[in-house]
Formats: C-alpha cells, sequence, structure tokens
C-alpha cells in the first residue's frame, strides 16, 4: 500500500505540472475518466519481478512431519536424510476422500519410483513453487512469466485473456491471472494428471483446479497461498500458505537445474551396457 | 504497447516525450517492444546452394519459384510410396513429410541463404581439432549405445535442435517466446521448453570460467535500438554445428516493425572453425501460443534405442544404422 500512496503522489505530482491545476490524491482519482483510472491502476500494481525461494521443506511433504532416511542414505550418510518440516496446509492436514487416501498411501509406499520428480518430470503447480530450488518472475502487463531453476522449467500467467480455456492439458497447466487488489490472483486448469504435490505421495486426479494467491507484504517477501481442489480426491477445497523469500544477494541468478542428466540414471541405469546393479558414489560395486 | 498510445498520461506527457520509432512498438522504459511469440520458420537455406553461385539475393520472382519448388518437393514425397525394404528415407528420419512443419516461405531478408558471412553463404572450414572432435561425436553417436550419454542432447531432451543458442529454423517447433521487462529478456523456445534469462544491462559478473552451462551464460545490452546478447560459457557438449566450449556467440535483436524481429547472430569459435560465421533471418510475430513441449517426459525413443541396443548385445548382432540415412 506503501507503494500505491507513492505513486498515486507521484501521478498527482506530475499532473499538476503538466495541466497546471492543484489536486490531492482524492481530487485526482475523482476527476480522472475511467480510462487514465485503469492506466493509473495498471501503473500502481505491485511488482513481483526478481528471484525467490520457498524455504521450507513443502516438496518433501505438505503435511508436518519429522526427519526420515531415504534409500541414499547407505551412499550419503547424513547428506541423504529427509528434514523435519511443519505443515504448510491449512488445518494440518489434506482432507482425502476414504479411497483417495488409500491411494495416496500406496503412493507413499514406493515414492521413490513413483514420484514423477524424481524422474525430472515437470512438477506441475503449485509444487513448482516450493521445490527448493528458486524462481524468476518476469512481470508485464499483459504476461507474467515464471522461470523455474528446477528443469529449467517455465509458465505464463495470462493477464489479457479472461475466460479463455487450455485448448490441450499439460504439466504446467493453463495459468490466467488478475490482480485482487494488491495480491495477484491465478487460476491454474487444466494439469495432467500425472504430478504429485510433494514426495510423499500427495497427488490429484484430472480435475484439479489450483488458485494460487500472490501477495507482496514487503519488499522482500511474498505471501503465497494456493486453494486446491479436486473433488474426485479431497472432500473439500484446502489451502496452504508459505512465504517466498527475495534472493537479495548482489550475483543472485537463476542457473540451470536441467535435471534430466540426472532422471537418466533413475530411468535408463537399468538398460546400460554392463548393468550389475546399483553402484556407490566412487563407481564401486556396493556390498 | 504502440508509440501511438497514451500511457504517458500518468507520467506527464509534456516533459517525458521519448523517440519516435515508427511503426516499432515501444516500451513504456522508452526501448523498442521484442515481446511476442516470434515465429522462425523459414525455408530460405541456411548455407547457399551451389545453384545460386555468387548470388546473394533473390527477385520476388525468384523467391516465388523457389517456394513453390519446395512445396511441389514436399507433395511429390507426400505420396510417394516407399519400399520398406530398400528405402528407409521415410522412417528412420524420425517423421514423414505430416510431422514436419518448416514453413512454406523464404525469411523476408530476400537472402539466397541464412548464413551472410562468410560472404559465399557457406560454413566456413573446420580447424583440424574440429574436425577430430566432430569425427569423435559421430563414432558416439554411430555406435549401438552403451547408455543415454552416448545419443546426441536431443535425444535426450536436454536441448532443442533448433533452440540453440542460436536459434535455427529446423524441423518442427519452430516459435519462440519473449518477455521483456526493463531488466531481463527472457527467452523460451517450444523445443525443448526450457528458457535462457538475459539481464539486459550487463548486470553482475560473468560466470567463472568453470562454470558451464547447457546454454551457456548470457548477459544482454542496448546498443542503440538493438538488443546484443552475448553468451559464452557452454559445455563441451552443447554443440551448434560443430562448436565448442569455447564458442563465444553474439545474437542481435531488432525490431524492424510491427511484425518483424530482425535476429542476426555471429559465432566466434577459433579453436574449432577457420573464421567466424554470420546468419540472420527475420521471424514473424504470430498469434499462436508456445505449447509446452515436455520432451523427457514423452521420451519413449530413449528407452526403446537402449533395450534394442541391449537385445541386439544379447543376440549377438552388429548394428550400424544408428545414425538416420540422411547423415551418414
Amino acid at each position: 500500500m506503501k507503494t500505491r500512496n507513492i505513486l498515486m503522489r507521484f501521478a498527482c505530482f506530475i499532473t499538476l505540472a503538466a495541466l497546471l491545476h492543484s489536486c490531492s490524491q482524492e481530487d485526482s482519482i475523482n476527476n480522472a475518466t475511467s480510462d487514465s483510472l485503469d492506466q493509473l491502476n495498471e501503473h500502481v500494481m505491485p511488482d513481483l519481478s526478481g528471484i525467490w525461494q520457498a524455504v521450507n521443506t513443502a516438496s518433501w511433504n505438505l503435511e508436518g512431519h519429522t526427519a526420515s532416511k531415504m534409500p541414499v542414505t547407505a551412499v550419503l550418510g547424513a547428506l541423504g536424510g529427509i528434514p523435519a518440516g511443519m505443515s504448510v496446509v491449512e488445518d494440518g492436514e489434506i482432507p482425502y476422500l476414504p479411497d483417495a487416501l488409500l491411494q495416496r498411501d500406496t503412493n507413499r509406499a514406493d515414492w521413490t519410483n513413483l514420484d514423477p520428480v524424481a524422474k525430472c518430470y515437470i512438477p506441475g503447480v503449485p509444487r513448482s513453487t516450493y521445490m527448493p530450488w528458486p524462481l524468476q518472475i518476469l512481470q508485464t502487463d499483459t504476461e507474467i512469466f515464471v522461470a523455474y531453476e528446477f528443469g529449467s522449467n517455465s509458465r505464463t500467467i495470462f493477464m489479457d485473456r479472461p475466460g479463455t480455456e487450455a485448448p490441450i492439458p499439460s504439466w504446467m497447466g493453463y495459468s490466467l491471472g488478475r490482480w485482487e487488489r494488491d495480491s495477484l490472483v491465478v487460476n491454474v486448469t487444466k494439469q495432467v494428471a500425472d504430478t504429485w504435490l510433494d514426495a510423499s505421495g500427495n497427488y490429484h486426479g484430472p480435475n484439479l483446479m489450483v488458485e494460487e494467491r500472490y501477495t507482496l507484504i514487503d519488499e522482500n517477501h511474498i505471501q503465497y497461498e494456493a486453494t486446491i481442489n479436486d473433488p474426485d480426491v479431497y472432500s473439500r477445497p484446502w489451502k496452504i500458505s508459505m512465504p517466498l523469500y527475495r534472493r537479495i544477494e548482489d550475483n543472485a541468478r537463476l542457473l540451470e537445474y536441467k535435471c534430466v542428466e540426472f532422471g537418466e540414471d533413475l530411468l535408463y541405469d537399468h538398460l546400460r551396457k554392463d548393468y550389475d546393479g546399483p553402484k556407490a558414489l566412487d563407481g564401486s560395486l556396493r556390498e | 504497447m504502440k508509440r501511438t498510445t497514451s500511457f504517458l498520461f500518468v507520467l506527464g506527457s509534456t516533459f517525458l516525450i521519448a523517440p519516435s520509432y515508427g511503426d516499432v512498438p515501444v516500451t513504456k522504459w522508452g526501448k523498442p517492444s521484442l515481446q511476442g511469440n516470434w515465429d522462425f520458420r523459414t525455408v530460405t537455406p541456411f548455407q547457399r546452394p551451389a545453384s545460386f553461385a555468387d548470388k546473394e539475393f533473390l527477385t520476388e520472382g525468384e523467391i516465388e519459384e523457389f517456394e513453390a519448388a519446395i512445396i511441389a518437393g514436399r507433395e511429390a514425397r507426400a505420396v510417394a510410396n516407399f519400399d520398406g525394404e530398400y528405402d528407409q528415407r521415410d522412417l528412420d528420419v524420425g517423421y514423414n513429410q505430416f510431422y514436419l512443419d518448416q514453413g512454406t516461405t523464404m525469411t523476408t531478408t530476400m537472402r539466397t541463404s541464412q548464413l551472410i558471412y562468410p560472404t559465399d553463404g557457406r560454413m566456413p572450414a573446420m580447424t583440424q581439432r574440429g574436425r577430430e572432435t566432430a569425427a569423435y561425436f559421430r563414432a558416439l553417436q554411430s555406435r549401438s549405445p552403451e547408455g543415454p550419454e552416448d545419443r546426441n542432447l536431443y535425444d535426450r531432451c536436454i536441448l532443442g535442435f533448433n533452440a540453440g543458442p542460436p536459434m535455427r529454423s529446423g524441423a518442427y517447433n519452430n516459435i519462440m517466446k519473449l518477455v521483456q521487462t526493463e531488466s531481463h529478456v527472457a527467452i523460451m523456445v517450444e523445443m525443448v521448453n526450457d528458457h535462457r534469462i538475459i539481464p539486459t544491462n550487463m548486470s553482475g559478473s560473468n560466470l567463472p570460467d568453470d562454470m558451464r552451462l547447457w546454454k551457456g551464460d548470457s548477459r544482454g545490452y542496448w546498443d542503440g535500438d538493438t538488443f546484443v546478447v552475448d553468451t559464452k560459457n557452454l559445455t563441451h557438449l552443447s554443440r551448434f554445428s560443430g562448436t565448442g566450449q569455447n564458442m563465444v556467440l553474439t545474437e542481435r535483436f531488432t525490431r524492424l516493425d510491427e511484425n518483424r524481429l530482425e535476429y542476426m547472430w555471429t559465432v566466434d569459435d577459433p579453436e574449432m572453425f577457420e573464421d567466424k560465421f554470420t546468419a540472420v533471418v527475420e521471424m514473424q510475430l504470430t498469434d499462436d501460443d508456445v505449447f509446452e513441449y515436455a520432451c523427457h517426459e514423452a521420451n519413449y525413443a530413449m528407452p526403446l534405442m537402449l533395450s534394442g541396443a541391449r537385445k541386439q548385445e544379447a543376440s549377438g548382432e552388429d548394428d550400424d544404422t544408428w545414425l538416420p540415412s540422411w547423415s551418414r
């Protein structure tokens, strides 16, 4: 809001200089035509541009969890554990329908083989937001481009085509954005059913609808919320929320995490010539 | 936003007048707008065909004739009866004519080739090291693949065959999204659904020499009305037409008018080539969307190739057909 007031005052000053009559902030708004108000609004929207990153463990499990082993602890030791974390789900737990909860548990039991992200598949929305890699927002009036370091993935949030629908489903879905006061609200539809919400088997179906809300709460923090609705899987819509932190270091930038070369080991290792089972990091066969 | 629109109302038009660019849309901060989805399909040959010899430009009539010949060739190919036993050409390219989307028109430069330097429109000679390196990769990709790393980066869905950098019209998905803010430009090519984020003011320092990226380290600046992007720090596998990891790429983006974006690039790689080479095309603004080309997610070819290779090994078969016939 502070930014809005400053910009409104600046607009008044400019108008004063240009039109040679005085105006208060209220006078300016009252006297402006609706067209000029639209333009004024266009110029005072918060600018979300920058490099942001979630600092939590939601990508491992949206719900509260204690630290646990991963299969790679035999190779990586303490580096291969899953860190503990508090739930980012409003009310703590995801409201699964009974059959869907069984499916989640089935997923969880074999997650290292089933989690699409382990294979370097596109994480979808909202999971891309809270993966432990940064994202970069480029904000323009007509579209907002969100680039993710993980997989060099991206998506476009269309700001100028309300009411349209995606021609085909996709991994990232179809994102339509609008401003509600100082919040960017994004409706994401038409995501393929192949993505998960985290590495703990939490999942959705083909009728997933996600409403994201990005609110700049100060210069370096976005409050991120996502309301997740899929009547085939959940008993009611439910919400996650977390802050996103601006990467403020001078040399902050999005690098590449083109994970294909890592996913290949999971997907194709057994198809390599002379494959003789998983190896330790030094290439030797493990006992 | 067009120059003629009234966004300056808010900023006070009496004392903030930006220079005129004619039909070129301009950003709020006074630079030519490059934003949009850009179609870079073209049937203009990358290198000048021998039939054009020293001819650099074509007349409108010659262009119509050239385009008609291309279309006629495709139509003939589409209805040709291929003999599977003796002629694999329609199969081992991976796609038949139905799936190809290479455009039907020459680029509006009216040139006989995309390459404009060397002046004969042909690629410069490779150095000895360039030839040796090319031979190594050719041998690697000719053999029965021992693992995914034996295949090229396009088969592995790590880079797009037409996305470079630099971008060059290929078999399909010749479309680029460019998103522009005052501080950054994002370039996302449909093939293969990845991006470059380019600072517009050369801000920050270049990556150290030992940090190598598949698409390189790109930094941009404005040279008058042209956005210039310098890219280096590529990997030794990011080979563009035989370049190596020390290639320095300079791309120049110039908005010519409402619908055209001139894209000129120069590769400088004295380790692999005896001379620089430069190409230019004019991309066309399009209303088409850039779709999500989820290449790796649907890469059925890789496990099938590896499975096939393992089966051949098990049965003691040799196979020298891992390169398509057109590249042997």
